[in-house]
């Protein structure tokens, strides 16, 4: 893989709870490259997640994450969030009462600020949200829904997509982002996927099933087993898992 | 963008807000532009009698343009005088004479404001005239 990385994942080891999950985990995240991890259950896909945007339930016991060439490991979530990493939840959490738009215009402008620019007003940001709404096929009354609240899994996937457009990250981690989806729910997640990338912006495309790696066309597949990469490869390497499953894959 | 492209910009943007309390609440948000004037600028001549809230309006003449700034002291009057500046003030004086203050009804807001706020913004815009008018009789 060539130097130009965006996020060196160096040894890393976590847990949850007194449970070890990621144990010496070695990845790099190339700029504008689309990276597939693949794995059986239990494996620690999810866990990489979490340890990668800071979630309180995951401790960090060894290694180092680097992003843009800065440990990010004693980072808070917010600020790794607001440095430009997302994380696309497998479960988007319900929030009642919490007004969609206000809630995704206040991440928006927390971003902003952080970069020194100018907050949006509420109507220049309805105008940014429309396109993407359309684009996701997504009713527009579901921006003034309470958050995720009551949305079936289809929608609240989508809805983390539509974060995704609105925040402009330069990691974007996709956790089963593909989980529960209809062909139209996957379709349209996989072009909102693909209009973000530029050439710049790097993607942890998580996944049980190669379905979404037919419209997400990713550059690298991981295999990551018992909290480790055991095997990179390129995206041949899909039939091969599909074919065989994981216990063929030897460690490298 | 003139006067007239600007009141059309705005009712663009409450056209986006569904309700009532969405446009209000736009209102508000205009207002976390809102300028301020210094102690000295805030006195008997620029005061905008009949406004509900302590509100002040300072105009200059120059160059044929009426330069206009503001300082509202409630939330609502902040938010008024950000959108109100945005279409009255910096503009051309026979620009803001020929310009009919009707077509601000044009927004879908006024008729959302109570009768004390609709004198207040009345109160705004006779003594924005009045500024204008002096310009014009100056020749500035």
């Amino acid at each position: 893989m060539s130097t130009n990385s965006i996020m060196t994942i160096e040894n890393l080891q976590a847990k949850i709870g007194d449970k070890e999950i990621l144990k010496g985990l070695n990845l790099q995240l190339e700029a504008g490259k689309v990276h597939a991890i693949m794995g059986p259950n239990g494996a620690g896909k999810s866990t990489l997640s979490k340890t990668l945007v800071g979630h309180y339930d995951v401790t960090v016991t060894g290694g180092d994450i680097f992003y843009k060439g800065k440990s990010i490991k004693e980072m808070e979530a917010e600020e790794r969030a607001l440095e430009g990493i997302f994380l696309s939840f497998q479960h988007p959490v319900e929030i009642p009462g919490v007004n969609n738009a206000y809630f995704l215009r206040s991440a928006l402008n927390a971003k902003r600020k952080h970069e020194g620019k100018e907050e949006l007003n509420a109507a220049e940001f309805l105008r940014l949200m429309r396109g993407h709404l359309e684009m996701l096929g997504m009713k527009s009354d579901m921006i003034s829904r309470s958050l995720n609240e009551g949305f079936s899994g289809g929608e609240k996937k989508r809805n983390e997509i539509l974060q995704m457009l609105i925040l402009e990250p330069e990691v974007i981690i996709l956790d089963e982002i593909d989980s529960g989806l209809d062909i139209d729910a996957l379709r349209a997640v996989s072009e909102g996927i693909n209009k973000m990338k530029d050439g710049k912006r790097s993607f942890l495309v998580i996944t049980h099933y190669s379905r979404i790696l037919d419209y997400i066309k990713p550059d690298y597949i991981h295999v990551l087993k018992d909290g480790r990469i055991i095997k990179t490869a390129g995206p041949e390497l899909v039939a091969q898992l599909e074919e065989h499953g994981y216990d063929t894959i030897e460690e490298e | 963008m003139n006067m007239e492209e600007t009141v059309a910009r705005y009712k663009e943007d409450f056209d986006l807000f569904p309700t009532a309390d969405e446009k209000l609440e736009y209102i508000f948000d205009l207002g976390k532009k809102h300028t301020t004037l210094c102690d000295e600028e805030k006195n008997d001549v620029t005061y905008v009698h009949g406004c509900a809230s302590n509100a002040w309006l300072m105009g200059e003449c120059k160059d044929g343009l009426l330069l206009l700034r503001g300082e509202g002291t409630s939330e609502m009057a902040k938010g008024m005088l950000t959108l109100l500046l945005d279409i009255f003030a910096n503009r051309p004086v026979d620009e803001i004479l020929g310009f009919d203050p009707a077509k601000l009804h044009e927004m879908g807001i006024v008729e959302l404001l109570s009768p004390v706020r609709q004198q207040s913004l009345e109160a705004f815009l006779k003594k924005v005239y009045t500024y204008a008018q002096q310009c014009k009789e100056q020749g500035a």
